[in-house]
């Protein structure tokens, strides 16, 4: 798809790929948008123009990455949208894997006992993501926002994510686990239901990364920060 | 899916271009048509799976092809045959053409390059990443170097199709290997 400008119209873009619906949402905007174009949306909400394009664009191009432009919003944008980011996460997208994997588990016979392992995997990497969740919005995200400390402070507060295997390859594995090494009986719609989900979990993990790794993680390194009030 | 490397060098134009389609077409194959005059420079690089050539190609770089006998397919108009190689009558039928380039194309061992069950040894390294050993422990206990054992773990995660230690950890417990 060409990329988004603020003549665009919102269902042109979820028509175009329904997974944008759940970046919509964490700017207020849900279904029923009529035919609004981005422009009429953001003056409602009151969102920024270019700050809603840029990110849309990075969710739907894998190589859209405006940098630069991503790096003049203000922190307290970039951080009110990582945290929607977050909620959304662990109040939806978690819960809902989840229970799609204990249907497809209480529905399977009882010695395909490879599920049960399975989802002991996405319960460790779900148990990794609410701890980052955690750690977000109790340590780094009001630090970032804080002009107040002192750059050695602000650089210690950063998650540190290179120790261990990141989130995203566990959930590349997951998917992987489900596509090729899934056997036994199971309820086929059921699976497909929770690989299908996982896939959604994938895709906007990664370009929330891009925005955590490339665009918060320098700010907080290097740029005087400006008041933000989250 | 593994697809051959297969490097097509004649001196005609139209013939090239008629085996990479009768190639893409029956086997799926996008074979690589390398300018006859450039043939040795361009070679050096990757070894490819299969050559094709013509007659005055294998004469003019005989050298480097009687060695690459087994990967080498002499396109001629006539039925002779060439010193053992697989030779392809180009003015004959294409299902006949199809049907002698089958076996050749079936026969090599890339498929095997393709299969994910893993090897004793590496099942064994798969089984020690589990238990939580590095991969110095693991070089250590199997007495071999570190880099077999980078080699052993870059295979696994090929074949499964996982990368981190718990994805293999999990794996192993759900295949029975720890």
């Amino acid at each position: 798809m060409a990329l988004i400008n603020r003549d665009s119209k919102l269902s042109d873009i979820i028509l175009n790929d329904p997974l944008t619906i759940t970046v919509l949402d964490r700017f207020g905007i849900s279904l029923g948008v009529g035919d609004k174009s981005v422009d009429d949306a953001c003056r409602e909400h009151g969102i920024d123009v270019k700050f809603f394009t840029a990110i849309l664009n990075t969710f739907i191009n894998e190589n859209y990455f405006p940098q630069e432009a991503l790096a003049q919003f203000s922190v307290a944008e970039i951080v009110d949208y990582l945290s929607k980011t977050n909620s959304y996460y662990e109040m939806y997208v978690l819960p809902n894997i989840e229970r799609h994997f204990s249907f497809l588990i209480a529905k399977a016979p009882s010695h395909n006992n490879n599920l049960v392992i399975m989802k002991q995997f996405f319960d460790e990497m779900k148990n990794e993501l609410l701890q980052r969740i955690d750690d977000d919005r109790n340590r780094w995200f009001p630090n970032v926002c804080s002009n107040e400390k002192s750059h050695t402070a602000i650089a210690n507060a950063e998650p540190d994510e290179e120790a261990t295997d990141s989130i995203e390859d566990k959930i590349d594995d997951l998917i992987n686990m489900l596509v090729m090494h899934l056997k036994g009986d199971y309820d086929h719609n059921l699976g497909m239901a929770v690989v299908a989900a996982v896939f959604s979990l994938k895709k906007d993990i990664k370009q929330n990364n891009r925005i955590r790794d490339r665009i918060l993680k320098p700010i907080s390194h290097h740029r005087h920060l400006t008041q933000c009030n989250v | 899916m593994y697809s051959p490397r297969v490097i097509i060098s004649t001196h005609n134009t139209l013939e090239a271009l008629g085996m990479s389609k009768l190639l893409r077409e029956a086997f799926d194959i996008d074979a690589h048509i390398v300018d006859n005059d450039f043939f040795a420079d361009t070679i050096s690089s990757a070894e490819p799976d299969f050559f094709f050539i013509d007659q005055e190609t294998l004469v003019t770089n005989l050298t480097f092809f009687l060695p690459r006998k087994a990967k080498t397919v002499v396109l001629t108009s006539n039925d002779k045959s060439i010193d053992d190689m697989t030779t392809v009558n180009i003015t004959a039928h294409e299902h006949d053409i199809v049907n002698t380039l089958n076996p050749v194309l079936e026969a090599h061992d890339y498929h095997e390059n393709a299969s994910n069950t893993l090897s004793a040894r590496e099942t064994e390294v798969l089984r020690l990443i589990a238990s939580g050993k590095i991969n110095k422990e693991i070089a250590h206990d199997l007495n071999i170097s570190i880099n077999t054992v980078l080699s052993h773990r870059k295979n696994i995660t090929t074949k499964l199709g996982i990368k981190s230690v718990s994805g293999l950890s999990f794996y192993a417990m759900m295949n029975g290997i720890v």
